[in-house]
């Protein structure tokens, strides 16, 4: 069973990644800290008492449901309160439509150039961020799990609720598409 | 599907180290969060691991709630068993047990004093049978009977 300090020390050392996680998808920091709030308040109230080593496999799955949740709550809300804009025209194509329009993208050369260094870092980090958004969401999802979060392919495959073979087709096309990308841009990461 | 090309081994390795430069990248710039955001999931944090206390509390006042339910003799049970908290679980065996010896005296009392008036009532009968003027062998005689029937019918008439 996991410590309070352990879950503590569990919880501060995802919820960063967490939270970019759930930027990349969702695209609204506001709504992106209430998934991760709403995640951790369900690991803590339900999984608290599991064993320490369980707890990155559970807030992955948490962390993806919540996610879904607020999809499926942003598309209940659009169809209530914006029913009137399908008489406009053929725009809808999809619930992230307007997600997409609301990204505003990568800000490059904003800062001021106070280092070098410190400007390109930025610059290269906000492309990269830019790149990971673009990607369709299960690839993204596979690739940051696998990589970022260092869960291996059975355990990011479990997370996902996919194959072990999906798992790899969904990184090699997401590190595909990102060289690919960033290389356009000369980027070189 | 999995029908898609297979990398080769070089390939694979290649992306794979790409894949890390990438997310070593990401690891750099997400440390540097604004701070109203960090603070927000500092918040959100504690939020968490303080349902997890309230969680955790009802949890353990369910254990002696059951116990009283159970009655005495699976607290006085669960009183050797329960080497951590001997204090509580003997005083949980005491309380409990409390009723159970009430609702045993009043058990008790009530067959004394259901014997007692039984044992009464029959005393009562006996007592009238014998110093009455008709003789006990008179009530085993057929015809005393007949006779008590005819002249319990008489007055009505």
């Amino acid at each position: 069973m996991a410590t309070e300090q352990e879950l503590s020390d569990f919880l501060k050392s995802v919820e960063k990644r967490a939270f970019k996680r759930s930027v990349y998808h969702v695209r609204n920091e506001e709504a992106a800290l209430d998934i991760v709030q709403d995640s951790m308040l369900k690991l803590a109230e339900h999984y608290g008492d599991k064993p320490a080593a369980e707890l990155p496999m559970l807030y992955q799955r948490i962390l993806s449901n919540c996610t879904l949740d607020w999809f499926r709550r942003q598309k209940t809300r659009n169809a209530l309160f914006s029913s009137m804009s399908d008489f406009e025209g053929p725009g809808e194509d999809g619930m992230d439509f307007d997600l997409l329009e609301a990204y505003s993208g990568p800000e490059d050369g904003e800062r001021a150039e106070s280092a070098e260094d410190l400007t390109r870092r930025a610059q290269i980090f906000r492309s990269i961020e830019a790149e990971i958004a673009e990607l369709p969401p299960r690839q993204r999802e596979a690739f940051l799990m696998r990589y970022w979060e260092e869960m291996d392919v059975a355990e990011t495959a479990a997370a996902m609720g996919c194959s072990e073979g999906s798992v790899k087709t969904h990184c090699f096309r997401a590190i595909h598409t990102l060289s690919k990308a960033l290389k356009a841009k000369g980027i070189e990461p | 599907m999995n029908t898609v090309q297979t990398p080769s081994p070089q390939a694979e390795a290649a992306a794979e180290r790409f894949a890390l430069r990438v997310t070593a990248r990401l690891s750099s710039g997400t440390d540097e969060l604004p701070y109203d955001i960090t603070e927000r999931l500092r918040a959100s944090r504690m939020q968490a691991l303080a349902k997890r206390k309230k969680a955790v509390a009802p949890a353990r006042l369910a254990a002696p709630a059951v116990v009283h339910a159970g009655g005495g003799s699976a607290a006085l049970g669960r009183g050797g068993h329960d080497g951590n908290s001997e204090g509580g679980s003997w005083w949980n065996a005491l309380v409990s047990a409390v009723p159970l010896l009430a609702l045993m005296a009043g058990l008790v009392m009530i067959n004394i004093a259901q014997d007692e008036s039984s044992v009464h009532d029959v005393a009562e009968v006996d007592a009238a049978l014998l110093t009455d003027d008709l003789p006990p062998a008179a009530y085993a005689d057929p015809g005393f009977v007949q006779f008590l029937k005819t002249s319990a019918q008489a007055p009505s008439r």
